[in-house]
């Protein structure tokens, strides 16, 4: 066996090792977000609660902030809190907007599901999951922050917990809200 | 207090297989032969106490013990007897039992068996076998245990996984793993050769039948999970390149390259680093298939609780061995210096050698394609999928290559192969090829797979039959005998050459069916309702009614299409859309039809309330070849384990 | 290995006065779903495509094909929409570009490299090896019957 061939399989065997420890600590969850930093799909469907006509193109020039969730969704119950907290810390903004999107559900459960929980903000429904797709979500909770540009800056698949929470209104909401740059 | 026994058993087996170890070690160091009895007494302890651990594990399920955690989670009371035997190696921490309990079971039959014989090899073979039943003892007890309590019992299991109670799923798990198990024993002789420097062909004529044996286990193995596939997922394919499919066909193409390779070696001498280089390849394949699929860095997005930890224990276990075995090989390599003669580029050997590159080439390529989105992954943090369409496209020339290498190699003699020879052996089937090839153009198929595969096919098939016919007629001259009995006379003569030669026949089956199903397959899904009917190829599927149907631990909606070929009604075809009541799962059942050694394959995957169904057929034409073609192919290798031992080289 | 179990589109026709037993099959569009459907993966299964997935989320991409179907849109389109939502994630198969030449050409590469490597290896030790000594002569009787056999071989 030649020097050559020794050093080929040493360096295979050690790069497939390196490769396997590395594989061990990524996280399945995570996803590469395509859609950040593109131009948010226009969304729009009924209210969940009330069934009135919901569009985007009423929040044109805002800040918005989407979540998907579902009643059937045990992590949406985690975040739900942080979520009403959120939206209590902005609400009063005049630039800010925070719309949730129910993903593939039955309405009165998505009804249930908001008195039991609480609600603040306005909701969309999305029985068919065809905004979800427009959005490019893979299951739920998923959030994401459009600029007033209209532009998708953050996504976070998963529950919104308190780190996450921290991250999101002071390194994302607080600095987009501040953005002095008129909507185009 | 059952399992508890079990449990302990099991500990005891650990404590054992580390003594086997360090008895090995001493044997070597001391040559005392006490001490390599001691390491025969350990190694065959681990095997009984392994089997206790088995046992009762197998007992927990059958007395419906949910007090045990893994008890209560792959199996339910409704679970039939049957498929609470499949339940044992249903989950991830039996599975790894059932492994370990077979390697227990093959190194104790392997040092029984060649004990008087390769007194030599023993302290090697022993301490081998004690490292990775060590390596999986450590990871079932401190990481996956079977056999922990679940207090305070829940009062029922929340059930087997639907899809897995399926009868093929039964022996599935037990024959891939004697598969990847069996490849241990000559990995251990190998090892053993390596590290004393006996490097002789004795390793190989003493594993010839371990080797052939793992590997028949092996490709049951593979073809059962396929035909589970094939009718329990319901979408009418058996094989859909998945990691877990991936990291089970690995050890499968290496191991055959191995399998071929070996033969020169026992007639030329040569290749000697090469054999070993390959048969620690393919068991390495078999630990890092339990690897991928047991760590979780395979798994897709949406599951959660992934463990790192019992990766990272895997990784360094597995690493180990790899890494001994490599590291022995190369430091050992040098003393290896066969002499090579190589007469002429065409000669058998040569072929040999280029089959060898295109397993290996079709092994590197599944590699990579199980691998690459980890790759991505890791330098890019995108994500990308190699699918199907990947596979089809790049396996099939290689595979194409390997079936036409399978027609040249058992007809090039050893050393040189004059013009003359050449052109006796392989102008007819030359033509063969071309002529079925033109044969199926002419009748309208443009497929270039299809093409491709008649022209290989009608090659190898053709030197397989005119080796066959020339040498039975022949012994049917000679002896004076009809020419039924002179291919008898002939085949036993060589056994060994013409068993290999029935697998060969076996794999041109598989490989018409595979051609057959996979670009002739036709599909058509329609909704219906009863009465309506819709037309599949030359059948017409009527949908006569629909009932509720309720089995043991499952209810079921169930279809009934009339299949009729032009009026004549063939049968009755019984689709359903079970829903399991532990587990309030899903799944579709299907029906299927075998007809000129093909299939019509029908499921109903969904009823709407208002009484429409949705109907899917599929036309699977010659499936039965695929399946056909693998029981050849076994039936191949059983004629070569068994064949006599008297007219042996 | 554990695949969920497949609900194909449940088509979207209304089926007008039940008991009326007819002939049904498939249209244009469920064919050309069925076609573009096959090409797209299952974002949240292990390798499969939406076609053979059970999965909710396969069931709602099926819909979103099926709508664009109906719209007009092109194979291309579609598969070019679902492709800037989700990314080279939700092809079946690498798109051939960039880094992923690598591994569209690494079998074919390594079948040519391997096959240069072991040719030139091979003939190294055809030329190092000295002609074949010829067996020594076989008696007579033997060769008339190796004469024999090849004869009645032919």
């Amino acid at each position: 066996m030649t020097r050559t061939t020794q050093i080929t399989i040493l360096v295979v065997l050690l790069a497939l090792l390196s490769l396997f420890y590395q594989g061990l600590w990524g996280d399945p969850r995570h996803i590469p977000p395509v859609l950040v930093g593109t131009r948010a799909p226009v969304f729009e469907g009924p209210d969940v609660e009330s069934g009135e006509p919901m569009s985007s193109e009423h929040y044109k020039g805002k800040v918005i902030l989407v979540n998907f969730w579902a009643s059937w969704c045990q992590e949406c119950k985690v975040e739900h809190e942080n979520l009403l907290r959120l939206y209590d810390k902005f609400k009063d903004h005049p630039e800010f907007v925070m719309v949730g999107i129910n993903y593939q559900d039955e309405i009165p459960k998505a009804r249930a599901y908001l008195q039991r929980y609480g609600s603040s903000f306005p909701h969309m429904q999305d029985v068919k999951g065809a905004l979800a797709i427009d959005f490019g979500v893979y299951g739920v909770p998923e959030t994401f922050v459009i600029d007033k540009q209209g532009i998708i800056r953050h996504k976070w698949i998963g529950p919104i917990v308190d780190n996450v929470y921290a991250n999101l209104t002071k390194n994302v909401l607080t600095p987009l809200l501040s953005d002095p740059n008129p909507a185009t | 207090m059952i399992i508890e026994i079990g449990h302990f058993s099991v500990v005891i087996a650990l404590v054992l297989a580390v003594f086997g170890i360090v008895s090995s070690g001493l044997a070597l160091r001391t040559r005392d032969a006490d001490w390599v009895r001691a390491g025969r007494m350990a190694l065959t302890l681990i095997f009984i106490l392994l089997s206790v651990g088995m046992a009762a594990l197998i007992y927990s399920f059958l007395a419906r013990d949910f007090s045990v955690n893994y008890v209560a989670t792959n199996s339910n009371s409704q679970l039939p007897l049957f498929y609470t035997i499949a339940a044992v190696w249903g989950g991830h921490e039996g599975s790894l039992l059932l492994w370990v309990f077979i390697l227990s079971t093959f190194s104790t039959i392997a040092v029984w068996l060649h004990w008087r014989t390769q007194p030599a090899i023993m302290p090697y073979l022993i301490g081998m076998e004690c490292l990775v039943i060590l390596g999986f003892l450590l990871l079932i007890l401190f990481l996956s245990s079977p056999f922990d309590r679940l207090i305070p019992a829940p009062p029922d299991g929340k059930d087997l996984n639907p899809l897995l109670q399926d009868p093929a799923m039964v022996m599935h798990p037990p024959m891939l793993y004697m598969g990847y198990v069996g490849f241990s024993i000559p990995f251990s002789f190998a090892m053993a050769a390596l590290l004393s420097g006996r490097l002789g062909e004795e390793w190989i004529k003493v594993t010839q039948r371990w080797t052939i044996f793992a590997w028949v286990c092996l490709t049951t193995g593979i073809l059962l999970g396929g035909y589970w596939a094939y009718y329990e997922l319901g979408w009418g394919g058996y094989w859909g390149w998945d990691p877990v499919e991936n990291a089970s066909f690995m050890p499968w193409l290496v191991g055959t390259a191995f399998l071929h390779s070996v033969m020169v070696q026992e007639k030329r001498k040569m290749f000697k680093v090469w054999n070993l280089f390959l048969i620690i390849v393919t068991f390495s394949l078999s630990l890092i298939g339990t690897f991928l699929v047991r760590s979780g860095v395979l798994t897709s997005v949406h599951t959660f609780a992934t463990d790192p930890e019992r990766g990272l224990y895997i990784l360094i276990f597995v690493t180990t061995i790899i890494g001994l075995a490599f590291g022995s090989l190369m430091l050992r390599a040098n003393k290896l210096k066969s002499q090579i003669e190589m007469d002429s580029m065409v000669s058998r050997e040569s072929v040999f050698l280029f089959n060898n590159l295109f397993f290996l080439v079709a092994t590197a390529t599944v590699f990579l394609g199980t691998l690459y989105p980890l790759m991505i992954e890791t330098w890019q943090g995108a994500k990308v999928t190699v699918g199907p369409p990947y596979y089809n496209t790049v396996f099939m020339p290689i595979a194409l290559g390997l079936l036409f290498l399978m027609g040249v190699g058992p007809y090039i003699p050893w050393r040189k192969a004059s013009q003359a020879s050449l052109k006796k052996n392989f102008l007819i089937p030359v033509v063969v090829g071309v002529v079925s090839t033109v044969v199926l153009f002419a009748l309208g198929i443009r497929s270039f797979f299809a093409l491709t595969g008649a022209f290989v096919v009608g090659f190898s098939g053709a030197a397989i039959f005119i080796d066959v016919g020339k040498i039975s007629s022949l012994y049917a001259r000679r002896e004076s005998i009809n020419l039924l009995k002179g291919f008898l006379s002939a085949f036993t003569s060589n056994q060994r050459r013409y068993s290999g030669l029935v697998t060969h026949v076996g794999v041109l089956v598989l490989v018409i069916g595979i051609i057959a199903s996979t670009v002739y397959q036709t599909e058509k899904v329609v909704s219906m309702r009863v009465g309506d009917e819709f037309v599949i190829d030359d059948y017409r599927v009527k949908l006569e009614r629909i009932h509720d149907v309720r089995g043991k631990n499952w209810s079921a909606q169930e279809g009934v299409f009339e299949l009729y070929e032009g009026d004549t009604l063939l049968t009755k075809l019984r689709p359903q859309k079970r829903v399991y009541d532990a587990s309030q799962t899903p799944t579709t059942e299907s029906a299927i039809y075998a007809k000129n050694m093909g299939h019509i394959f029908l499921t109903m995957p969904d009823v709407s309330a208002d009484g429409v169904a949705v109907a899917r057929g599929v036309i699977n034409p010659l499936i039965l070849w695929v399946w056909g073609g693998g029981g050849i192919m076994g039936l191949g290798v059983l004629l070569n384990i068994f064949r006599p031992r008297k007219r042996e080289e | 290995m554990f695949r969920l179990i497949p609900i194909p589109i449940l088509l979207c026709f209304v089926f007008p006065g039940a008991g009326l037993a007819k002939v049904v099959d498939e249209t244009e569009i469920d064919q050309r779903v069925r076609e573009i459907a096959k090409t797209l993966r299952c974002t949240v299964c292990q390798t499969e495509n939406i076609w053979e997935s059970g999965a909710p989320l396969a069931h709602q991409m099926r819909q979103a094909v099926r709508e664009r179907v109906i719209r007009g849109q092109s194979t291309e389109e579609i598969r070019a929409y679902f492709h800037s939502r989700y990314g080279d994630y939700i092809m079946m198969e690498p798109p051939k570009q960039g880094i992923n030449w690598l591994i569209w050409l690494a079998p074919f590469l390594l079948l040519f490299g391997g096959g240069v490597l072991l040719w030139r290896e091979v003939k190294g030790w055809v030329t190092r090896t000295p002609p074949h000594q010829p067996p020594p002569a076989l008696d007579e009787a033997a060769r008339r019957r190796i004469e024999r056999e090849l004869h009645e071989n032919q």
